[in-house]
């Protein structure tokens, strides 16, 4: 089991590597090599550590182990295939861990951050109606039943596209670079994660690949269904890149465009959760 | 943080780690008890081991606290 959760840190930073890659080709930028997120983490990990005099060192340091510890839960989860209810927990309680990085340090750009990263709670209403959606079809929130629903009636992508595009906005909103990546924009250095360096910046390198592992492939057992695992890669790896694109020509949004824009998607699920409420028996 | 504090702690998560694989693998714990040890383990593995392995020195310092 250890070996699944390498490997998804791993793959995941590799495609944050690709992330980095296709946003700057589409910018005419010949941009970093693939593995460099690995790299980057293997760097880190080797440097000089410390925990800063103006810091909160339990939670500073606590903080790291609570976010590498809840995207391993979050990856048994959707390995076990158990209900998608947690999974979006544990999605939560990352917005927890995200203010605490920003407010352990002392420093005002990772206290901004983390006010931020409550902002931009906003992201996860969506959530809970594409969860409301797809329950109307399959009438469980458990994966393995979501799986099994279409084995016998095709992908929910093609059944309930609005609640897909729902999630992959959600996942947009996750990634760095994006329209929505309020939290670490570069007028607040690196946001929340300013002041993690060294070793502690390694541990949010390994949070990352991990949540980006278990984001995509969770899409990808939710809106398609059973696939072999090489398959999940590939389709993950080009759910990434189309990702990419859009972070690629996409500016930031201010906080509370962020915000407005996230909050219209939520008002146009919910009333698809409400036309699904009326028409599925 | 003491280098054998840090080589014990690197120690114990490795253990707990093997353990909770040897014993899923004898079938002598659940696969969820495993799991659990795992998620709780592998945190302290992977901050130990580059504890463990990060270049000396360096010193506590007071970061950029607005002006």
């Amino acid at each position: 089991m250890i070996e699944y959760l390498v490997f998804a840190a791993v793959f995941g930073l590799l495609l944050l590597g690709l992330h980095r890659k296709v946003i700057a080709r589409v910018q005419m930028r010949p941009g970093p090599p693939v593995w460099q997120e690995i790299l980057h983490a293997l760097k880190f990990s080797f440097k000089s550590t410390w925990v800063p005099k103006t810091a909160s060192s339990l939670l500073y340091v606590g903080v790291v182990l609570v976010g590498i510890g809840i995207w391993s839960a979050a990856l048994f989860v959707v390995l076990a295939g158990e209900s998608i209810l947690i999974l979006f927990a544990i999605y939560m309680l990352h917005k927890v861990v995200e203010h605490g990085f920003g407010l352990s340090s002392g420093s005002p750009y990772g206290k901004f951050g983390g006010v931020r990263s409550v902002i931009s709670a906003a992201s996860e209403i969506p959530l809970f109606v594409t969860i409301a959606a797809i329950y109307f079809f399959t009438d469980s929130l458990m994966l393995r039943d979501i799986i099994a629903y279409q084995a016998v009636h095709g992908p929910l992508l093609l059944i309930a596209p609005p609640a897909a595009i729902a999630m992959y906005l959600v996942i947009l909103s996750k990634l760095p670079y994006g329209p929505f990546s309020i939290v670490e924009s570069k007028e607040l250095v690196s946001g929340y994660k300013t002041e993690h360096f060294g070793v502690w910046r390694a541990g949010i390198s390994v949070i990352d690949g991990t949540k980006t592992f278990v984001l995509l492939f969770a899409f990808v057992a939710i809106f398609i269904g059973a696939v072999p695992f090489w398959a999940a890669l590939v389709i993950m790896t080009i759910l990434l890149v189309t990702l990419s694109f859009v972070c690629a020509v996409t500016p930031m949004l201010s906080p509370f465009d962020s915000v407005t824009v996230q909050g219209i998607i939520t008002l146009l699920m919910v009333g698809y959760a409400a036309v699904l409420w009326w028409v599925v028996p | 943080m003491k280098r054998t504090t840090v080589t014990s702690g690197l120690a114990i998560s490795a253990l707990v780690i093997a353990a909770a694989w040897g014993l899923l693998a004898a079938g002598l714990i659940p696969l969820w008890a495993a799991e659990t040890a795992i998620v709780i383990a592998f945190p302290v593995l992977v901050i130990f081991l580059a504890l463990r392995w990060r270049a000396p020195g360096g010193e506590e310092d007071i970061p950029f606290i607005g002006y």
